[in-house]
């Protein structure tokens, strides 16, 4: 059966500065630009962290201290390429399967000895979309909210 | 957003992100009458969430692109806010 899919979003940036300083800020320096209102755990965020490596965890450390997992670092290639699983279901919560997943690829395009071009696709967002086999399950659950779906609503309601 | 304040609505919505069905296909997947399923068709398409379109014999129903599309507005506004905060921290700490 076709699956209905949801064109990416692109979005590119050149910054003053080499592709590896560039690279380092986005990942080790996540924590400096990462926008404070994005955090899917109740208590405010202290610090956003992606872990330095293929496999590697992407959380949200609040500040009473718990831990939010919201991705997973799919391609780790410094300082060109930076892929991480967006985690994020029903109710803005974590989503272990990435097969559920949508993706965000990031590649750092040197231009100049100090410029650098990052270009940034967030995409596979029909993978938040629950499969038929859950259909019945929403129906009878109290509050059927899930995937896709409750990220339409949450967006359209912003 | 009160087309979706309907669980068997959401439902409905969840099973046509997998691809256009008719309402013959929902009456046999969900557990109400074709009627009902008509009935809720028509207030999804009130509010442009789904848009139908004649297939042969029947009539065959899908999610209306401008309805996924406010998802995809939301990461278009949030990752031009947060790459702008990128590049602000990429030329301040060199």
């Amino acid at each position: 059966m076709a699956t209905t899919t949801v064109a990416p979003v692109r979005k590119s940036v050149s910054v003053h500065a080499s592709a590896a300083h560039a690279f380092k800020v986005y990942t080790e320096g996540f924590d400096t630009w990462w926008p404070r209102t994005h955090h899917i755990g109740k208590a405010p965020l202290e610090k956003a962290v992606i872990e330095l490596r293929a496999g590697g965890r992407c959380y949200g450390l609040s500040i009473d201290g718990t831990e939010c997992d919201w991705g997973t670092v799919l391609v780790w290639d410094p300082p060109h390429r930076l892929v991480l699983a967006w985690q994020i279901t029903h109710e803005w919560g974590y989503e272990p399967d990435l097969a559920k997943a949508s993706e965000v690829d990031i590649r750092f395009i040197p231009e100049g000895p100090d410029m650098t071009r990052v270009e940034l696709e967030h995409r596979h967002f029909e993978r938040h979309g629950a499969g038929g086999e859950s259909i019945r399950e929403a129906v009878n659950k109290p509050d059927g909210w899930s995937g896709l779906l409750a990220l339409f609503a949450a967006a359209a309601e912003k | 957003m009160d087309a979706l304040s309907d669980r068997t609505r959401r439902a409905i919505v969840e099973r046509l992100l997998n691809g256009p069905v008719s309402v013959g296909d929902l009456a046999r997947d969900f557990p109400v009458s074709r009627p009902a399923i008509s009935q809720h068709l028509k207030v999804l398409k009130r509010a442009h969430l789904v848009i139908d379109r004649p297939d042969g014999t029947r009539r065959l129903y899908e999610l209306n692109p401008a309805g996924v599309e406010a998802l995809r507005q939301y990461f278009e506004r949030f990752w031009s806010e947060a790459l702008a905060q990128f590049k602000v921290a990429a030329e301040k700490r060199k």
